[in-house]
């Protein structure tokens, strides 16, 4: 087999690959405005990627990841702010698709137990130390 | 027959951890304890090596040799592979707790006799637990009728170095921390404990544990690095979560311990501490291997195996918490700390460490409860995880460059400003200096790199001023904190990438460098095939500086596809180039990534890692003593 | 410190073992998500059909019956699996399926239905996944029962196999009365 045929096998090959894993950002995806491409990555950097857990459209390789990115950059163009996005996102896939989880009822535990965690360790050894300073 | 004297070894070391626990709990003839001790680690030796004997001679007999093997898979990998599988990597963690087993033994001596038996119970109860879970639901023998010719492989994305010994690493941290827990559960449950010098026994379990979680970590972040092709090293997977935590959990508990030496203090925050290390590891795994999440690394989807690990933490859990909430109140104390101090600093540290490990937490079972609670899925991800510890791990940092050098008890605040000036004025001048390079400005950079300079520079002049009252281990380790903040810092910071079409003979710019695609080559090797790519690196004097070799591999036996990123690498910087979707006609899409200092990540880990083995031989030649 | 204080770690453990005992024990498929549009209207769109010359119009279609709507595609093979029983919906129980083309050769799926046999009343084209994505589509295939008034009750993600066969006409039963 020649050098050429080879490779062309293999591309084919591989073509299958990236049908179903076509690698993150791709060159023809890029809007030549480079602000509106820095917003597109940054929302991209919150939206998870369905298919694949815990990933995020913007490091996918998911046909579906590479449909997202170019609608957000599409909607971009279009003059649409970050909050209009994330709502057209989150109408068709819910919740779910955001990395970052909105601030709701259900998600006030998330957002703020940390914070109160923070504070309840200091309290206690705050009282405590209170405490045995007088004795 | 090898299978089947596996099957029998393993069923051996069943009996030697339950007569362990029988023996051991009543503690009347050492003779038996010794032989159930040797015995259960000789036959999980056996049992372990048997295992990786049907996988060298690729044993189509058995179903794991069958599920996870090939025989054209090369040796190390056949032999990783023996843990590269939820059965198998069992078979490996039950090793590593009977080894753990044997060391708790070796501390046998009349004085402690009645302590380290109690020790010996929990650790076989333990044991026995783990070897049970496996005969019962993942036995690693099981054998496969009729025998096949040949197996289906092995995930190539595995086959790795890093991830060869990966996971004995983590396991060694995570089974580390059950010494730590028994002996808690033996130091509570005896009438004596206070007399018992068990924080000296418990220091080296932790410090082995947290050594090589640590360098587990790394090394699976390293392995990240550079296989799954786009230049990041961390996710906030549940399994990264899940090595994570008890990572945070023994940092805390490493550094409570130093005050029980020196202070005998916050006795029962460690004791507490310990359990819930313990716990969190069997948790981990119990969340990585029942698939009640789904994760991209997740063993194995079987609610019976979940129900099992989901009782037995249980057992472990509600009767190690209940003992602490019932016998800890002799441990108590009420020893003043004034903040600004060693023991302050080290207090503060606590805190923060334990509440960025209940964040990460609660991030990680968060989804789970909104599910049972209402149905609902939700995502917590990386931007989550951004937002809520970045901005606890500041002032832990911040603290952990000045603990250090703070005096024991009260501290004079001028004087520590004299002893800090040095500091203050390196810190500044190499962030300066950075910041010239890299000519990027952002509030997380600056305050990374100032953070990682203000530790460096800090342990960099304990180290030459030969400071008598800072322990070797601990700078060295610090040091290594430090290195990795300023390498993540900066990669994440000022990484530049560049996604471009790349036909043959085309070329391309990143910062200074100047990209030439020379050709595409064919590989045929025995597994695979693969389509490399050849990048000639010019620097900006016209000199070539390296060929990057990228590749797209495709497996045939498990039919999937692999991309290997090329890197090269300095102490300033990497080229990380990956070679994407073309053809001969258009080209192909090529991504090239500028990361700036990320071997200092793993320079660190290093250094970290040696820290930890030099501390770890302090704290044993001060257990030789009671000896 | 207050001894009851002491309690809390075990209670704190308890409550977050039940929770992923109940999890475990219930049957749930981690990686199956509720859709979004669940009694919320179809979206609108307008598609060309692979069968008719005229184009397809949401708006005129979904209205007064049950309708199940299919995403397929002939590059999928789960959908190959599930194409007897999208049969069985059409002719045995005689519900309009509407099958959505997505990301596909329209000559493969003019052959493939030929071949396969075609339930669907009509075939509007999804040529570049944006109508699936206005579905909350993230995996074909993907089903839908819409109810009169064109509004979705249920989405199953994966293919239809005999137990989601089942299931479907059950539901399909409960939201006619």
């Amino acid at each position: 087999m020649t050098n050429k045929t080879f490779i062309i096998i293999i591309s084919i090959f591989l073509i299958q690959f990236f049908l179903n894993s076509s690698y993150t950002v791709e060159p023809d995806e890029v809007l030549e405005n480079q602000k509106q491409e820095l917003r597109a990555r940054d929302i991209s950097k919150n939206v998870r990627c369905m298919i694949c857990q815990n990933q995020s459209i913007d490091e996918s390789n998911a046909p579906l990841a590479k449909d997202l990115r170019i609608i957000i950059r599409d909607k971009i163009k279009e003059g649409n702010n970050d909050k209009e996005i994330y709502k057209f996102l989150t109408d068709r896939y819910g919740d779910f698709i955001l990395l970052k989880p909105p601030l709701k009822l259900s998600t006030l535990a998330l957002w703020f137990l940390p914070f109160i965690f923070f504070i309840i360790g200091f309290f206690i050894v705050f009282v405590n130390n209170k405490k045995s300073k007088k004795i | 027959m090898a299978p089947t004297l596996g099957n029998f070894a393993l069923w051996l070391s069943l009996f030697f951890a339950i007569f362990q626990f029988f023996t051991s709990r009543k503690n009347n003839k050492l003779k038996f304890i010794t032989v159930s001790v040797n015995g259960l680690l000789i036959s999980s030796l056996i049992s372990f090596f048997l295992l990786m004997y049907v996988h060298i001679v690729s044993d189509f007999s058995v179903l794991n040799v069958f599920q996870n093997s090939h025989t054209t898979k090369p040796l190390l990998y056949k032999i990783s592979g023996v843990w590269g599988n939820h059965e198998g990597s069992m078979l490996l963690w039950i090793l590593v707790l009977t080894i753990f087993n044997y060391f708790i033994f070796k501390l046998y001596n009349k004085k402690n006799s009645a302590f380290i038996s109690k020790t010996l119970e929990t650790q076989a109860f333990i044991t026995t637990g783990f070897i049970l879970f496996t005969i019962l639901t993942s036995n690693p023998f099981e054998r496969m009728i009729p025998a096949q010719e040949n197996g289906l492989g092995f995930n190539p994305i595995l086959q790795d170095p890093a991830l060869a010994i990966h996971p004995p690493l983590l396991y060694i941290g995570y089974v580390g921390f059950s010494a730590a827990f028994s002996i808690s559960i033996a130091t509570l449950s005896v009438e004596d404990g206070e007399k018992i010098p068990w924080h000296i026994y418990m220091k080296p379990f932790v410090l082995a544990a947290w050594t090589f979680l640590s360098i587990g970590i790394a090394l699976g972040a390293l392995w990240a690095y550079y296989e799954l092709g786009w230049g990041g090293w961390w996710f906030w997977d549940p399994v990264e979560n899940a090595s994570f935590m008890p990572w945070l959990l023994g940092t805390a508990l490493l550094h409570s311990l130093i005050i029980v030496e020196k202070r005998k203090s916050l006795r029962a925050w460690v004791l507490l501490l310990s359990i819930l290390a313990f716990l969190l590891s069997v948790i981990g795994t119990f969340l990585v291997r029942s698939g009640i999440l789904t994760s991209v690394h997740t063993f194995a989807l079987d609610p019976s195996r979940g129900i099992y690990i989901l009782i037995f933490a249980a057992l472990l859990g509600g009767y190690s918490l209940i003992l602490f909430g019932v016998k800890s109140k002799r441990y108590f104390d009420n020893n003043y700390f004034t903040f600004f101090s060693k023991e302050g600093s080290i207090l503060i540290n606590n805190i923060l460490m334990v509440v960025i490990c209940s964040t990460v937490f609660l991030g990680t079972i968060y989804p789970l409860l909104i599910e049972a609670l209402t149905n609902n899925k939700i995502s917590v991800g990386e931007p989550y995880y951004n937002s809520t510890v970045i901005p606890i791990m500041i002032p832990a940092i911040l603290v952990m460059g000045i603990g250090p050098i703070l005096g024991w008890g009260k501290e004079d605040k001028s004087k520590t400003l004299k002893k800090i000036f040095p500091t203050i004025l390196l810190t500044t001048i190499m962030t300066i200096f950075i910041f010239l390079i890299y000519q990027s400005y952002s509030v997380i950079g600056i305050a990374g790199i100032i953070l990682a300079f203000w530790i460096i520079s800090n342990n960099l002049l304990i180290l030459i001023k030969k400071d008598k009252n800072c322990s070797m281990g601990m700078i060295i380790a610090h040091l290594g904190i430090g290195l990795v903040i300023l390498g993540i810092t900066s990669s994440s910071v000022w990484q530049e990438e560049k996604i471009t079409k790349m036909k043959i003979d085309s070329e391309t710019k990143i910062k200074k460098y100047n990209i030439v695609f020379e050709k595409i080559n064919e590989i045929k090797e025995s597994n695979y095939v693969a389509l490399r790519g050849d990048f000639l690196v010019y620097d900006d004097k016209k000199n070539i500086i390296t060929i990057l070799k990228p590749e797209n591999r495709f497996y045939l036996i498990k039919n999937n596809f692999t991309t290997e990123a090329s890197i090269h690498t300095n102490l300033f910087r990497d080229l990380y180039i990956v070679l994407g979707e073309g053809n001969l006609n258009d080209g192909w899409i090529v991504r090239i990534y500028y990361n700036p200092l990320v071997i200092w990540i793993w320079i660190g880990s290093l250094i970290i890692f040696i820290g930890g083995i030099v501390s770890m031989n302090i704290n044993l030649r001060k257990l030789k003593i009671l000896y | 410190m207050k001894k009851q204080l002491l309690i809390i770690p075990s209670i704190l453990f308890v409550l977050i073992l039940s929770t992923f005992f109940y999890l475990l024990i219930i049957e749930r498929n981690p990686s199956e998500l509720p859709s979004n549009l669940l009694n919320k209207n179809v979206p609108n769109f307008k598609a060309e059909s692979l069968l008719k010359n005229e184009n397809f119009v949401s708006s005129k279609e979904f209205g007064n019956e049950i309708i199940l709507v299919n995403f397929f595609a002939t590059w999928c093979s789960p959908c190959r699996d599930e194409h007897v029983y999208i049969k069985r919906f059409a002719n045995e129980k005689g519900i309009r399926v509407i099958g959505i083309n997505y990301k596909d050769n329209s000559n493969n799926a003019i052959e493939w239905l030929k071949n396969l046999g075609n339930p669907y009343s009509d075939v509007p084209i999804d040529k570049d996944g944006r109508i699936a994505i206005d579905w909350g589509v993230y995996g074909i295939p993907e089903t839908f029962i819409v109810k009169s008034k064109g509004i979705i009750k249920y989405r199953h993600v994966g293919p239809i196999t005999k137990k989601i066969y089942k299931k479907i006409n059950l539901l399909i039963r409960e939201i006619e009365q």
